[in-house]
């Protein structure tokens, strides 16, 4: 049931289309999409008071696709990400999700009053949930601090629980709110195989929202920009993984999207 | 290179006894004190060490009339003197039952309250208003109400002493309660916890500072409301005895009963921080 993730659109002139608002349903791979996507959105809008933040936006993420949604800060990536979580309620439109979905917040939201393993497994349903949280802890490679304070985890460490604690409950789709946004370069770094691995594993559909380009590009089957409240671009990225951010087709598709980012990429 | 120069010079600048923390990793959890330093000399105010000394000096030299003060070896006698004869003991139970009686119901309640005040706006508008006025009002004043009401028998006076205790706790753990980061309720939605599990792993918790302050504010007081509601019409509790004492003109008992007042006062109080450290491990970060 998962769309070829390996479709190309417009695969030496990505951006031909950056800065115009598309139909992210036009200009699909044929047939693929057709089949129900995992999450569709119709004309989705969200004002806070008289400031339109989503405009009618249109959206659909197949089974096991990793989207990249970036974004100029306040152009309402983290409002998309937070209606499709369903932690909006003010919002028109028509969203359709998985119940299967998880979080991961840009701070790592684990309760300090509570050890990680307890955190991992804070209303987790179903059979044997403390050893399936040990387990979870194990595969972000935090199996020996089950017992700390959160306070007493760097700041990577405390993401890699709320990694854990959203991959515990095997979501279909996975929500990741600017999840390595404060972590150093070299975490980074490691975050990103990490999870890479882990999604390799638990076949989740991916909304990352980021503000980094390049984590973006190396991470993701689809990038999505937003800009003034619309999705302005589309643009699958074929390339097998792992990626390297010299590769010349990235380097050129990440040209295009600063443009369309609005930043000149000559500075 | 000059990582393991600065590192090593580091440790050799170590005192015994301190942690040494490099920057890169995370911080390391003291060990837990064992429990007698919690009363450690160091913890032990010079004013109240002053004031024995003078009074003990005062009353060795006859600069402090016995009359107006018993020496404090006086006391002493008198205080061994009732405890072996029983009447110390038994009436000490007696306040003690009375006072952790009113204790446990009053801190009940009022947890109860806050959180229906403090999770529903229904709640709050039924129950906030009311406690509030009870704030406003000192619980002493309800005395006579309270006599008409419930006579002058033991139930008034653990009544007396519940809504002494409710009010600190109510308003401190209310106030937590409605302080709790609202990240925390936006992480309960995402997980989709129950009414229950967002009580008992989030409010609940994330609470447990503001009522530990309550708590501390509602020792004291239950230990106010003791001595005054002691005072009427008992036939038993420190209170009683000290009051007897008055009329009889015995000194060294009333003396007696209050240093046994401030140590029922003192101990609670530290024995609410001793369970307030071992609560809020997780908080132990500056006050360390």
């Amino acid at each position: 049931m998962a769309p070829d993730t390996l479709t190309v659109t417009q695969k030496n002139d990505p951006l031909a289309e950056a800065g115009h608002r598309k139909d992210p349903t036009a200009g699909l791979g044929p047939g693929n999409e057709a089949e129900d996507p995992l999450v569709r959105v119709r004309g989705l809008s969200r004002r806070f008071g008289s400031r339109t933040v989503l405009d009618s936006i249109d959206v659909d993420i197949g089974a096991g696709e990793f989207v990249a949604l970036l974004g100029r800060s306040g152009s309402g990536k983290s409002t998309l990400l937070r209606a499709l979580a369903g932690l909006d309620q003010d919002i028109e439109g028509q969203v359709h999700v998985p119940a299967k979905r998880a979080v991961a917040f840009q701070d790592s939201r684990l309760l300090p009053w509570q050890k990680v393993l307890p955190n991992v497994a804070l209303g987790l349903r179903g059979d044997r949930p403390v050893e399936r949280a040990t387990a979870a802890l194990d595969e972000v490679g935090l199996a020996d601090r089950e017992k700390s304070w959160p306070k007493e985890l760097s700041g990577g460490e405390q993401q890699r629980v709320s990694l854990a604690r959203a991959l515990v409950r095997e979501p279909e789709l996975l929500l990741a709110d600017e999840p390595f946004g404060a972590l150093d370069a070299l975490t980074k770094v490691k975050m990103h195989g990490l999870l890479r691995e882990l999604l390799a594993k638990h076949r989740p559909s991916v909304l990352l929202v980021t503000h980094d380009i390049d984590e973006a590009l190396l991470l993701a089957d689809r990038i999505l920009v937003l800009d003034e409240g619309r999705i302005s671009t589309d643009v699958r990225i074929p390339a097998p993984h792992p990626r390297s951010i010299a590769e010349p087709e990235l380097s050129t598709l990440r040209t295009a999207l600063l443009q369309g980012l609005g930043v000149d990429p000559a500075i | 290179m000059s990582t393991t120069t600065l590192r090593h010079t580091d440790t050799v600048l170590l005192a015994p006894g301190q942690h040494s923390v490099s920057s890169d990793t995370a911080p390391v959890r003291e060990p837990a004190k064992p429990w007698h330093q919690w009363f450690s000399l160091r913890r032990i105010s010079l004013g109240i060490v002053g004031l024995l000394v003078i009074w003990v000096l005062g009353s060795a030299t006859g600069l402090i009339d016995p009359q107006v003060l018993p020496a404090p070896w006086v006391a002493i006698t008198t205080g061994t003197a009732l405890i072996e004869n029983g009447r110390l003991t038994s009436n000490l139970l007696t306040s003690v039952q009375r006072a952790g009686i009113g204790l446990g119901l009053g801190i009940v309640i009022a947890v109860v309250l806050a959180l229906l005040s403090g999770l529903s706006r229904l709640g709050e508008s039924l129950i906030d208003g009311p406690m509030n006025i009870k704030r406003a009002v000192p619980t002493l004043a309800f005395i006579p109400l309270a006599i008409v009401w419930l006579g002058i028998g033991e139930g008034m006076k653990v009544t007396l002493i519940v809504f002494s205790v409710m009010v600190p706790i109510y308003i401190n753990t209310h106030a937590a309660l409605r302080g709790l980061d609202s990240r925390y309720q936006e992480l309960a939605l995402s997980l989709s916890l129950t009414k229950g599990e967002f009580i008992t792993r989030v409010a609940l918790p994330g609470a447990l500072p503001g009522f530990f302050t309550g708590l501390r504010l509602a020792v004291t007081s239950a230990w106010t409301s003791l001595v005054v509601v002691e005072q009427i019409n008992a036939t038993s509790g420190i209170g009683f005895l000290m009051n007897q004492a008055r009329l009889y003109g015995q000194i060294d008992i009333i003396v007696v009963g209050l240093v046994v007042y401030a140590i029922l006062g003192v101990g609670s109080d530290q024995f609410v921080r001793i369970a307030e450290r071992r609560a809020l491990t997780w908080r132990q970060t500056l006050s360390q």
